[in-house]
Protein backbone atom coordinates (compact mmCIF):
# COMPACT_ATOMS: atom_id res chain seq x y z
CA UNK A 1 0.00 0.00 0.00
CA UNK A 2 2.69 2.47 1.00
CA UNK A 3 4.60 1.64 -2.17
CA UNK A 4 1.51 2.44 -4.21
CA UNK A 5 1.11 5.64 -2.25
CA UNK A 6 4.65 6.79 -2.92
CA UNK A 7 4.01 6.57 -6.64
CA UNK A 8 1.39 9.29 -6.39
CA UNK A 9 2.35 12.91 -6.98
CA UNK A 10 3.50 14.62 -3.76
CA UNK A 11 0.59 17.03 -3.83
CA UNK A 12 -1.91 14.17 -3.89
CA UNK A 13 -0.03 12.34 -1.15
CA UNK A 14 -0.26 15.44 0.97
CA UNK A 15 -3.98 15.70 0.33
CA UNK A 16 -4.50 12.07 1.27
CA UNK A 17 -2.61 12.60 4.49
CA UNK A 18 -4.64 15.70 5.28
CA UNK A 19 -7.83 13.75 4.54
CA UNK A 20 -6.85 11.04 7.01
CA UNK A 21 -5.94 13.60 9.65
CA UNK A 22 -9.30 15.34 9.25
CA UNK A 23 -11.07 12.01 9.52
CA UNK A 24 -9.28 11.31 12.78
CA UNK A 25 -10.16 14.73 14.14
CA UNK A 26 -13.79 14.20 13.15
CA UNK A 27 -13.80 10.85 14.91
CA UNK A 28 -12.48 12.36 18.12
CA UNK A 29 -15.00 15.22 17.95
CA UNK A 30 -17.79 12.68 17.49
CA UNK A 31 -16.59 10.62 20.45
CA UNK A 32 -16.44 13.69 22.66
CA UNK A 33 -19.90 14.80 21.56
CA UNK A 34 -21.35 11.37 22.21
CA UNK A 35 -19.86 11.33 25.69
CA UNK A 36 -21.33 14.73 26.51
CA UNK A 37 -24.70 13.70 25.12
CA UNK A 38 -24.67 10.65 27.38
CA UNK A 39 -23.86 12.88 30.33
CA UNK A 40 -26.70 15.20 29.35
CA UNK A 41 -29.20 12.32 29.27
CA UNK A 42 -28.03 11.31 32.71
CA UNK A 43 -28.46 14.84 34.08
CA UNK A 44 -31.93 15.04 32.52
CA UNK A 45 -32.90 11.73 34.09
CA UNK A 46 -31.62 12.82 37.49
CA UNK A 47 -33.56 16.10 37.22
CA UNK A 48 -36.68 14.16 36.28
CA UNK A 49 -36.24 11.92 39.30
CA UNK A 50 -35.73 14.95 41.58
CA UNK A 51 -38.89 16.61 40.27
CA UNK A 52 -40.98 13.75 41.61
CA UNK A 53 -39.59 14.11 45.14
CA UNK A 54 -41.07 16.10 48.01
CA UNK A 55 -39.23 19.16 49.30
CA UNK A 56 -38.13 17.27 52.42
CA UNK A 57 -36.56 14.38 50.49
CA UNK A 58 -33.12 13.27 51.65
CA UNK A 59 -30.69 13.69 48.79
CA UNK A 60 -26.95 13.10 48.57
CA UNK A 61 -24.41 14.28 46.10
CA UNK A 62 -21.30 12.24 45.43
CA UNK A 63 -17.96 13.91 45.96
CA UNK A 64 -15.28 11.41 45.09
CA UNK A 65 -16.31 8.29 46.96
CA UNK A 66 -18.21 10.22 49.62
CA UNK A 67 -21.91 11.02 49.67
CA UNK A 68 -22.75 14.43 51.07
CA UNK A 69 -26.24 15.53 52.02
CA UNK A 70 -27.70 18.37 49.93
CA UNK A 71 -31.00 20.20 49.73
CA UNK A 72 -33.32 19.59 46.80
CA UNK A 73 -33.29 23.22 45.61
CA UNK A 74 -29.48 23.40 45.65
CA UNK A 75 -28.88 20.18 43.77
CA UNK A 76 -31.60 20.98 41.23
CA UNK A 77 -29.94 24.30 40.54
CA UNK A 78 -26.53 22.61 40.24
CA UNK A 79 -27.84 20.09 37.75
CA UNK A 80 -29.58 22.76 35.68
CA UNK A 81 -26.33 24.68 35.48
CA UNK A 82 -24.53 21.54 34.39
CA UNK A 83 -27.20 20.92 31.78
CA UNK A 84 -26.69 24.38 30.35
CA UNK A 85 -22.94 23.95 30.23
CA UNK A 86 -23.28 20.56 28.54
CA UNK A 87 -25.70 21.95 25.96
CA UNK A 88 -23.28 24.73 25.16
CA UNK A 89 -20.33 22.39 24.75
CA UNK A 90 -22.39 20.01 22.61
CA UNK A 91 -23.42 22.80 20.25
CA UNK A 92 -19.80 23.96 19.94
CA UNK A 93 -18.78 20.41 19.03
CA UNK A 94 -21.70 20.19 16.62
CA UNK A 95 -20.46 23.26 14.76
CA UNK A 96 -16.95 21.81 14.68
CA UNK A 97 -18.38 18.57 13.30
CA UNK A 98 -20.19 20.43 10.49
CA UNK A 99 -17.05 22.32 9.57
CA UNK A 100 -14.96 19.15 9.47
CA UNK A 101 -17.56 17.33 7.39
CA UNK A 102 -17.61 20.06 4.76
CA UNK A 103 -13.80 20.19 4.67
CA UNK A 104 -13.71 16.42 4.21
CA UNK A 105 -16.26 16.61 1.42
CA UNK A 106 -14.23 19.25 -0.44
CA UNK A 107 -11.08 17.25 -0.05
CA UNK A 108 -12.76 14.05 -1.12
CA UNK A 109 -13.97 15.68 -4.34
CA UNK A 110 -10.49 16.96 -5.06
CA UNK A 111 -8.97 13.56 -4.35
CA UNK A 112 -11.46 11.84 -6.61
CA UNK A 113 -10.40 14.16 -9.42
CA UNK A 114 -6.73 13.57 -8.59
CA UNK A 115 -7.05 9.81 -8.60
CA UNK A 116 -9.35 9.41 -11.60
CA UNK A 117 -6.62 9.10 -14.23
CA UNK A 118 -4.89 6.38 -12.20
CA UNK A 119 -7.74 3.89 -12.23
CA UNK A 120 -9.75 3.45 -15.44
CA UNK B 1 -4.46 -1.88 -15.98
CA UNK B 2 -7.42 -4.22 -16.36
CA UNK B 3 -10.43 -4.51 -14.10
CA UNK B 4 -13.17 -7.01 -14.73
CA UNK B 5 -16.57 -6.58 -13.19
CA UNK B 6 -15.93 -9.60 -10.91
CA UNK B 7 -12.84 -7.90 -9.58
CA UNK B 8 -14.91 -4.83 -8.92
CA UNK B 9 -17.56 -6.97 -7.17
CA UNK B 10 -14.87 -8.66 -5.12
CA UNK B 11 -13.51 -5.34 -3.91
CA UNK B 12 -16.95 -3.91 -3.15
CA UNK B 13 -18.03 -7.02 -1.26
CA UNK B 14 -14.82 -7.16 0.78
CA UNK B 15 -15.38 -3.59 1.86
CA UNK B 16 -19.00 -4.30 2.74
CA UNK B 17 -17.99 -7.28 4.88
CA UNK B 18 -15.37 -5.19 6.62
CA UNK B 19 -17.97 -2.55 7.48
CA UNK B 20 -20.39 -5.21 8.70
CA UNK B 21 -17.68 -6.71 10.87
CA UNK B 22 -17.13 -3.30 12.42
CA UNK B 23 -20.85 -3.00 13.13
CA UNK B 24 -20.84 -6.47 14.71
CA UNK B 25 -17.96 -5.43 16.94
CA UNK B 26 -19.75 -2.28 18.06
CA UNK B 27 -22.92 -4.27 18.79
CA UNK B 28 -20.97 -6.90 20.70
CA UNK B 29 -19.29 -4.32 22.90
CA UNK B 30 -22.67 -2.73 23.64
CA UNK B 31 -24.08 -6.13 24.55
CA UNK B 32 -21.16 -6.69 26.92
CA UNK B 33 -21.80 -3.30 28.50
CA UNK B 34 -25.52 -4.03 28.99
CA UNK B 35 -24.73 -7.47 30.40
CA UNK B 36 -22.32 -6.00 32.94
CA UNK B 37 -24.97 -3.47 34.02
CA UNK B 38 -27.54 -6.26 34.27
CA UNK B 39 -25.27 -8.39 36.45
CA UNK B 40 -24.73 -5.40 38.74
CA UNK B 41 -28.45 -4.63 39.01
CA UNK B 42 -29.38 -8.27 39.59
CA UNK B 43 -26.90 -8.36 42.44
CA UNK B 44 -28.51 -5.25 43.93
CA UNK B 45 -31.96 -6.79 43.51
CA UNK B 46 -30.86 -9.96 45.26
CA UNK B 47 -29.33 -7.97 48.14
CA UNK B 48 -32.45 -5.86 48.60
CA UNK B 49 -34.73 -8.89 48.45
CA UNK B 50 -32.61 -10.54 51.11
CA UNK B 51 -32.52 -7.38 53.19
CA UNK B 52 -36.30 -7.01 53.10
CA UNK B 53 -36.53 -10.18 55.22
CA UNK B 54 -34.23 -8.80 57.92
CA UNK B 55 -35.19 -6.72 60.94
CA UNK B 56 -33.45 -3.86 62.74
CA UNK B 57 -30.41 -5.07 64.65
CA UNK B 58 -29.70 -8.01 62.34
CA UNK B 59 -26.01 -8.81 62.00
CA UNK B 60 -24.66 -8.36 58.50
CA UNK B 61 -21.30 -8.63 56.80
CA UNK B 62 -20.61 -5.86 54.34
CA UNK B 63 -18.07 -6.48 51.59
CA UNK B 64 -15.31 -3.91 51.45
CA UNK B 65 -13.56 -5.46 48.44
CA UNK B 66 -10.63 -7.83 48.25
CA UNK B 67 -12.80 -10.66 49.52
CA UNK B 68 -12.95 -8.98 52.95
CA UNK B 69 -15.97 -8.12 55.07
CA UNK B 70 -16.79 -6.05 58.11
CA UNK B 71 -19.50 -6.84 60.62
CA UNK B 72 -22.31 -4.33 60.93
CA UNK B 73 -25.68 -4.14 62.67
CA UNK B 74 -28.65 -3.22 60.52
CA UNK B 75 -29.85 0.15 61.73
CA UNK B 76 -32.64 1.00 59.31
CA UNK B 77 -33.84 -1.91 57.18
CA UNK B 78 -36.38 0.16 55.31
CA UNK B 79 -34.14 2.89 53.89
CA UNK B 80 -31.98 2.55 50.82
CA UNK B 81 -29.83 5.23 49.24
CA UNK B 82 -30.15 4.77 45.52
CA UNK B 83 -28.17 6.49 42.79
CA UNK B 84 -30.25 8.28 40.17
CA UNK B 85 -27.32 9.18 37.93
CA UNK B 86 -25.21 12.33 37.49
CA UNK B 87 -23.66 11.79 40.91
CA UNK B 88 -26.96 12.24 42.74
CA UNK B 89 -28.33 9.72 45.23
CA UNK B 90 -31.75 9.73 46.84
CA UNK B 91 -33.08 8.13 49.97
CA UNK B 92 -35.84 5.69 49.14
CA UNK B 93 -37.88 3.11 51.01
CA UNK B 94 -36.80 -0.44 50.30
CA UNK B 95 -39.84 -1.30 48.13
CA UNK B 96 -39.36 1.89 46.10
CA UNK B 97 -35.71 1.12 45.50
CA UNK B 98 -36.50 -2.49 44.62
CA UNK B 99 -39.15 -1.36 42.15
CA UNK B 100 -36.92 1.07 40.31
CA UNK B 101 -34.20 -1.57 40.09
CA UNK B 102 -36.69 -4.06 38.66
CA UNK B 103 -37.83 -1.50 36.07
CA UNK B 104 -34.25 -0.85 35.03
CA UNK B 105 -33.57 -4.59 34.75
CA UNK B 106 -36.61 -4.97 32.49
CA UNK B 107 -35.49 -2.07 30.29
CA UNK B 108 -32.00 -3.47 29.95
CA UNK B 109 -33.29 -6.96 29.19
CA UNK B 110 -35.36 -5.52 26.35
CA UNK B 111 -32.34 -3.60 25.07
CA UNK B 112 -30.26 -6.75 25.27
CA UNK B 113 -32.80 -8.66 23.20
CA UNK B 114 -32.91 -5.98 20.50
CA UNK B 115 -29.11 -5.81 20.36
CA UNK B 116 -28.80 -9.57 20.11
CA UNK B 117 -31.33 -9.66 17.28
CA UNK B 118 -29.43 -6.99 15.40
CA UNK B 119 -26.15 -8.79 15.98
CA UNK B 120 -27.44 -12.07 14.59
CA UNK B 121 -28.80 -10.25 11.52
CA UNK B 122 -25.41 -8.66 10.93
CA UNK B 123 -23.62 -11.99 11.41
CA UNK B 124 -25.97 -13.60 8.93
CA UNK B 125 -25.18 -10.91 6.37
CA UNK B 126 -21.46 -11.36 6.99
CA UNK B 127 -21.73 -15.09 6.36
CA UNK B 128 -23.76 -14.58 3.20
CA UNK B 129 -21.22 -12.07 1.99
CA UNK B 130 -18.34 -14.45 2.69
CA UNK B 131 -19.99 -17.23 0.71
CA UNK B 132 -20.47 -14.88 -2.24
CA UNK B 133 -16.92 -13.63 -1.91
CA UNK B 134 -15.58 -17.16 -2.06
CA UNK B 135 -17.58 -17.85 -5.21
CA UNK B 136 -16.19 -14.74 -6.89
CA UNK B 137 -12.68 -15.68 -5.80
CA UNK B 138 -13.08 -19.11 -7.37
CA UNK B 139 -14.38 -17.57 -10.58
CA UNK B 140 -11.46 -15.17 -10.68
CA UNK B 141 -8.85 -17.83 -10.06
CA UNK B 142 -10.32 -20.14 -12.71
CA UNK B 143 -9.98 -17.41 -15.33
Amino acid sequence: MSEELSRLPPQVQERLLRFQQLQQTLQSVLTQKQQLELELTEVDQALDELKNLGEDAVIYKSIGSLLVKVGKAKITEDLKERRELLNMRISVLGRQEERLRSQLKDLQEKLQKDLRPVSP
Amino acid sequence: MFHTSSEEDFRRLSLEIKLLENTAQVLQSRINFVNAALADLRMARMSLEGLSKEKKGAELMVPIGGGSFIKVKLEDPNTVIAGVGAGVSVEKTLPEALNSIKTRIEELEKMNETLNQRLSQVIQRINEGRTKLQKIAEELSSK
